[in-house]
């Protein structure tokens, strides 16, 4: 029997274990013997199972974890991976095309011509923009989809459905699903990490990497690459040597002491389990963000010196050690806050791309090739994108701004069983839509859960009358095209 | 029709032609078989027979026999064994032409083992006539069967069962019968101290002085270990009677109704005036308003005749939720929004998820897809709760209501708020002017949104504006905020529904729910199921600004002869009081729900909260005087082995403060809780930097309260949908983005981190121990009252001799001063499970 909204009591021990390190609290228990000593589940009927312990997926995983690079405004395809030569020498031409962004729907336009040169790469030949020349020696570790469509040309609607496959807000997010379908590996780190750009967070801010009606234990946890990781990680500084200790030592005894008339109640038990897990986050999550451990070679190659890219770097490079450490899903945002301080190019597309892809690139190439190196390519998932593309004619009168497209744009994925150097989908000459093999964010959603061992059309959560997923009711198939 | 009939005749001839072909297969070999089984059955019933099987498949292609494939539908045989390439089948599935399945391509491995089977010619087991395909159990229809189910019949009051020799209490005369039969002995009460914190922490969500413990432990406990029960009816009217009730019980009803004061998406707007909501709600529950008239105003208030402005006030309800101000389709977030209120009132009122038919019959109750859109139909005219711009939602979902009696004084209120208003956007408009010219299109655009604004301006610092122009510009900008957030209160304006009946429109069927589909045309009604009243609607007279059918809804809800509003309301009284309802699935009363553990006790409490005239008050006396409410939460092995899940109300569960009484108690405990200002607009608390640094505006739509309204209780702290309270967040306060009937008790090393190091928590253990300080005693007393603050009993010697040690040792080891020492044992009692739990 399904309780409404999943609160059984045996839910209520799980939700005490999942999320936010929570898998390695209840972990911490069974070793304990204090929950293994359960012999029946809370309800009396089932056998009791560790939910704490990280889930087995359905099948066998070809990722592990992975790492959503979110390009957020929505970086332009035609100017970046889906060549358009067509357009070559249409610069100015105002012709009959369908577009609809936040200027409403259009039938007309003046075509701006991609601003850069493509050339060709790799063994596939795969034709990339100036804008990422290093990025562009990694294509034969990429798989493009071109065909990317979204319910929303609107930022607000479309980055909730980009993160959580719908455009209503109140649904978990992906990173909640996959902490929901397969526990954290992770003793002493958060299951799901977001990392912003320092300009701002991206519009709606939270409800990006929210758990919506799941337990707030699979939300995100922001994390920063500089300064305290996490809020609230540092003891104060008074108590720093040795005096927390003491203070938890002492706590624990007034609770030990309280719960010795109450032995039969878990929750006191998993409360006070909870301030030793936190004690040691405070050592683990430094360690983990401590960039200095790496080699030079290595922060030189993130571009940790470089101005231009140094906060990507960091993120990238942190990013990389969470992963390494076993964080389930990292995300982080390019661009923050509002117009040009993000991909969302409405007034000059040059000025726009070329800082954000100048921020991009060389750090996340150094990533692939970083995560390649040290063969965690194979089960990293990396994902790159924003919540949709942008328009082949100019928003307004004067200038090269394009508006906002939903009707075709280009996402790319790379290692966790992904295949390298293919492209899947069209869009049309113009890359006003796509046209073939037309792909939907759930398809893309289906193909993540795949890659990392979980049925995308059987992960499901019981919520206000019916069982949700992430893919929605309909159901979808991954991208077999892309994948290895 | 006879061009039809041709054809159907042209399609049998062929059909029967195929048919002779597929009866007299190629011999399959047993590895093709084997093949068969194990490759080609699993491939189709995922990806085909669901629609391609039984007495209609779709296109007329059934797939489930050989000579049915051969056969093939509408668009001709579906496998064509001469010309295997050209194949519909396989065209289909490569995306050529069709595109199947509709979920998208298949594994290539997929494809290439229907391929290589085509080829083969289709070879088939020669015992199996046709592969088994079960479709999912269709939805269960409206039919005498289950409109027999429990929840939907009337409500009758059984008689409570008669325990020999005792003379027990209604409500555990129930629970005791089913004691008796499970061979249970329940816990015996709680003790009298730990009992009138449990009656505290229940009605107000405060904890009681230690004073207050001391004189009710007196009067409450007894010689021989029983409780004095008029001294507590006596406690409970007390506390029923306090202004806190509202705000405790108010609460419940706000996690229901999804209240939050913002919109959610880009902009996360500040919903107006919305905060006389939360107080109509506070205020009803302290008047122990009747629950039917709470739900009537919430419904269609706007429609009584005499509708007060706390009837105005209520319909707030239809605005509580997501608005997306600029919506890819218009058409589909109007029935979104429509989606909401069905939801919030279906599963609110009625513990019915009416909901889940919006697309299609309900996969589990007997609610037809048609039952989802009469309802709908009573709220077809009410209009969209803005259209885009701030001034929109002013005009339609806000009203002015009952002005002060003194008009002149109001008149005067209202002048000077509208020429400062007037005065503060000249202001802004003449520096905007300045730089008219230089904007882009694209800031053109930005400005038309408030928050875009100030940002917009100040880029023309140094070049088009002085230092002190974008100055100037930033403060009035800021007046401008302030003015808009705190209207003078004379000047009473109320978000609330509106209808719009310039042009009434029709409401269908929407096939798959899907807003450009239209289907059958309906009418308001009820859900069939329960076999209601068809609903009568009222003419609507010319002139007239709402259609009445709200009304009709609400006094059909709000009616005795409803058989799910008194038991659900019922529920969740005793749900909020016991920690879980009688039916633990609090706003699902359907098929999927759990059933009721005493139905008869619902049945009986329901049927008394109807002849109590509905009122709530009546109902937590009822229940707080059971001993069943009054048990101990201890342990007892033998029935927890019987029980472990206290189904059987063998105890009282213990229960962890909520997100509110967590912040609430941490202020109660240091003096600092402002308890005594109620209501009005919504108050900020420190939110830290780097939380707001999640927001695209970092601290954008939040603002800074005075130190007095800080510290007010949590109710009233303004709710934005985007950026929440850590602590109340990390303590599993409500998702407001869809109705919340239980609230997740989560166990996570966040909270401790936020307890042990955050600024909140360290910075209210120091006004802690300012307050230990400020009450003068020895250190031994402060120790000792410091834990009194948080448990609301006396320290024991061992508890204060190592609050003491510990302060010793923070001292030698760590160097800290008295006071340091102090604030840090405050921390420390401000963490005990003693604290956060309730007995």
């Amino acid at each position: 029997m399904k309780n409404f909204c999943g609160r059984t009591r045996r839910e209520f021990l799980w939700q005490a274990g999942a999320g936010f390190t929570g898998v390695a609290l209840t972990a911490m228990m069974a070793q304990d013997g204090f929950l293994n000593s359960q012999a029946v589940a809370a309800d009396g009927v089932t056998e009791w199972t560790n939910p704490l312990a990280p889930k087995t997926p359905d099948f066998a995983p070809k990722a592990k974890n992975i790492i959503f690079f979110y390009c957020y405004g929505g970086p332009s395809h035609i100017d970046t991976f889906d060549y358009k030569p067509g357009m070559i020498g249409m610069d100015g031409k105002t012709i009959e095309v369908k577009t609809f962004g936040r200027g409403g729907h259009k039938n007309q336009g003046r075509i701006v011509e991609p601003r850069w040169k493509f050339s060709q790469y790799g063994e596939c030949g795969k034709w990339v923009s100036t804008l990422f020349p290093n990025i562009a020696t990694c294509v034969d570790d990429i798989a493009f989809l071109h065909s990317m469509t979204a319910d929303s040309p609107i930022h607000g609607s479309a980055m909730l459905m980009m993160n959580s496959g719908r455009i209503l807000s109140g649904h978990p997010c992906l990173g909640s699903w996959v902490n929901y379908g397969l526990g954290s590996e992770n003793q002493d780190l958060p299951g799901f990490v977001v990392m912003l750009d320092p300009r701002g967070g991206p519009i709606s801010g939270a409800k990006n990497w929210s758990s919506g009606y799941m337990p707030a234990t699979y939300q995100a946890t922001v994390m920063r690459s500089q300064g305290d990781p996490i809020l609230d990680l540092s003891p104060p500084e008074d108590l720093a040597h040795g005096g927390q200790r003491r203070l938890l030592d002492t706590l624990r005894k007034y609770n030990e002491a309280h719960q010795s008339t109450r032995h039969d109640n878990t929750n006191l038990a998993a409360r006070i389990a909870s301030y030793e897990l936190a004690y040691r986050m405070q050592a683990e999550a430094p360690e983990a963000v401590d960039l200095s451990q790496e080699t030079q070679a290595t922060q030189d190659a993130y571009g940790l010196n470089d101005p231009r890219c140094g906060t990507v770097g960091r993120q990238c490079l942190l990013a990389r050690r969470l992963v390494e450490r076993g964080v389930r899903m990292v995300q982080i945002y390019s661009g923050g806050a509002h117009n040009d301080d993000n991909w969302d190019a409405h007034g000059d597309l040059e000025n726009n791309h070329n800082l954000h892809a100048g921020e991009t690139d060389k750090p996340l190439a150094a990533l692939l090739k970083d995560l390649k190196q040290r063969d965690m390519l194979k089960d990293t998932l990396v994902v790159w994108g924003g919540e949709f593309g942008r328009q082949p004619t100019a928003e307004y009168e004067k200038g090269s701004g394009r508006d906002h497209n939903s009707y075709g744009f280009t996402m790319w994925m790379a290692g966790g069983g992904i295949k390298g150097g293919v492209s899947v989908g069209t869009t049309d000459e113009l890359g006003s839509r796509a046209v073939d093999d037309v792909l939907h964010v759930k398809h893309l959603h289906a193909t993540i859960l795949h890659l990392l061992g979980l049925d995308p059309n059987k992960l499901s959560y019981f919520f206000g009358g019916l069982d949700n997923k992430l893919v929605g009711v309909e159901g979808a198939q991954p991208v077999w095209q892309a994948i290895a | 029709m006879l061009f039809r009939v041709g054809f159907l005749l042209v399609f049998v001839i062929l059909a029967a032609t195929d048919t002779g072909l597929a009866e007299d297969p190629v011999a399959a070999t047993d590895e093709q078989v084997q093949f068969f089984n194990e490759q080609v059955v699993g491939i189709l019933k995922d990806n085909c027979l669901k629609c391609h099987s039984g007495e209609s498949p779709k296109g007329s292609l059934n797939l489930t026999t050989r000579a049915g494939i051969l056969k093939g539908g509408d668009s001709g045989p579906a496998v064509d064994l001469k010309a295997h390439r050209d194949s519909v089948l396989l065209q289909a599935i490569n995306f050529e032409g069709y595109e199947m399945p509709p979920t998208g391509r298949m594994s290539p491995q997929q494809v290439a083992s229907l391929t290589r089977w085509v080829e083969e010619g289709l070879p088939w087991p020669a015992d199996l006539a046709e592969i088994k395909f079960e479709h999912a159990p269709g939805p269960p229809e409206v039919n005498d069967e289950t409109k027999q189910f429990w929840s939907f019949q009337s409500i009758k009051a059984p008689s409570v069962p008669v325990i020999a020799g005792q003379d027990l209490h209604p409500i555990d005369a129930f629970i005791q019968a089913k004691l008796t039969e499970a061979g249970i002995t329940p816990n015996g009460p709680a003790k009298a101290e730990g009992l009138i914190r449990r009656m505290h922490y229940d009605l107000l969500g405060l904890p009681p002085e230690l004073d207050l413990v001391r004189h009710w432990t007196q009067r409450i406990s007894q010689p021989d270990g029983t409780l004095n029960q008029s001294a507590i009816t006596e406690l409970a009217d007390l506390l029923l009677d306090s202004p806190h009730y509202g705000e405790q019980w108010g609460r419940h009803w706000l996690d229901l109704v999804r209240y939050a004061e913002t919109n959610s998406y880009e902009r996360d707007g500040a919903k107006p005036h919305v905060w006389r909501y939360r107080d109509y709600v506070i205020q009803s529950f302290n008047d122990d308003k009747p629950y039917d008239v709470f739900v009537k105003e919430q419904l269609a208030g706007d429609e009584m005749t005499d509708a007060t402005g706390d009837a105005i006030v209520a319909t707030g309800f239809y605005r509580l939720g997501r608005w997306d101000d600029e919506p890819a389709d218009p058409k589909l977030a109007f029935y979104d929004e429509l989606d909401d209120v069905v939801t919030t009132t279906s599963q609110t009122f009625l513990g019915l998820t009416v909901n889940c038919a919006r697309c299609h019959d309900h996969k589990i109750d007997p609610i037809p897809q048609k039952d989802y859109y009469r309802l709908i139909a009573f709220f077809r005219n009410v209009r969209r709760y803005g259209n885009r711009s701030d001034e929109s939602v002013l005009e339609a979902s806000v009203r002015e209501i009952n002005r002060p009696a003194d008009s002149n004084a109001y008149q005067q209120a209202v002048q000077r708020y509208e020429n400062e208003l007037r005065d503060v956007e000249r202001q802004l408009t003449d520096i905007e002017k300045l730089i008219q010219s230089d904007l882009q299109d694209v800031e053109r655009q930005e400005m038309q949104h408030d928050m875009n604004r100030v940002p917009i301006v100040s880029k023309r610092k140094g070049t088009l504006l002085t230092d002190a122009q974008v100055r100037h510009y930033r403060r009035q900008f800021q007046r401008l905020q302030r003015l808009k957030t705190s209207a003078p209160s004379d000047m009473a304006s109320a978000l609330c529904v509106k209808e719009d009946l310039r042009s009434p429109q029709p409401t269908f069927v929407l096939a798959r729910g899907n807003p450009h589909a239209e289907a059958q045309e309906v009418t308001p009604g009820f859900p069939e199921v329960l076999s209601p009243p068809e609903p009568e609607m009222p003419a609507v007279p010319e002139g007239a600004i709402s259609s009445g059918r709200r009304t009709v809804l609400a006094n059909w809800v709000a009616s005795a002869d409803n058989p799910l509003t008194a038991r659900v309301m019922a529920n969740r009284i005793w749900q909020y009081h016991f920690g879980r309802g009688i039916v633990r699935t609090s706003s699902d009363f359907g098929f999927q729900g759990t059933r009721p553990t005493h139905p008869e006790l619902l049945d009986w409490l329901a049927a008394r909260f109807i002849s109590s005239g509905w009122s709530m008050k009546a109902m937590h006396r009822l229940i707080i005087t059971s001993a069943a409410y009054q048990r101990s939460s201890g342990p007892n092995e033998a029935a927890s082995t019987a029980d472990p899940n206290n189904d059987l109300f063998w105890r009282f569960d213990m229960r962890r403060l909520s997100a509110e009484e967590v912040r609430d108690s941490i202020l109660w405990a240091n003096g600092s809780l402002n308890r005594d200002r109620m209501f009005g607009p919504s108050i900020y608390t420190d939110i830290p930097d780097a939380v707001k640094a999640g927001q695209s505006r970092p601290g954008a739509g939040w603002g800074n309260s005075g130190p007095e309204d800080k510290v007010r209780r949590s109710i009233y702290i303004h709710v934005k949908r985007s950026l929440l309270d850590p602590l109340l967040e990390s303590f599993d306060a409500a998702d407001t983005d869809i109705t919340c009937p239980v609230r997740f008790v989560t166990t996570q090393p966040t909270q401790a981190l936020g307890m042990l190091n955050s600024e909140f928590a360290r910075k209210q253990a120091g006004v802690f121990a300012d307050f230990l300080n400020r009450s003068g005693g020895s250190l031994e007393d402060q120790v000792g009252q410091a834990i009194s603050r948080v448990t609301q009993r006396t320290a024991t010697a061992d508890e204060i001799q190592r609050g003491l040690r510990l302060m010793d040792e923070l001292k030698k080891h760590d160097g800290l001063s008295d006071q340091q020492a102090k604030v840090y044992f405050c921390l420390v009692a401000l963490n005990l499970n003693e604290f956060l739990y309730l007995d």
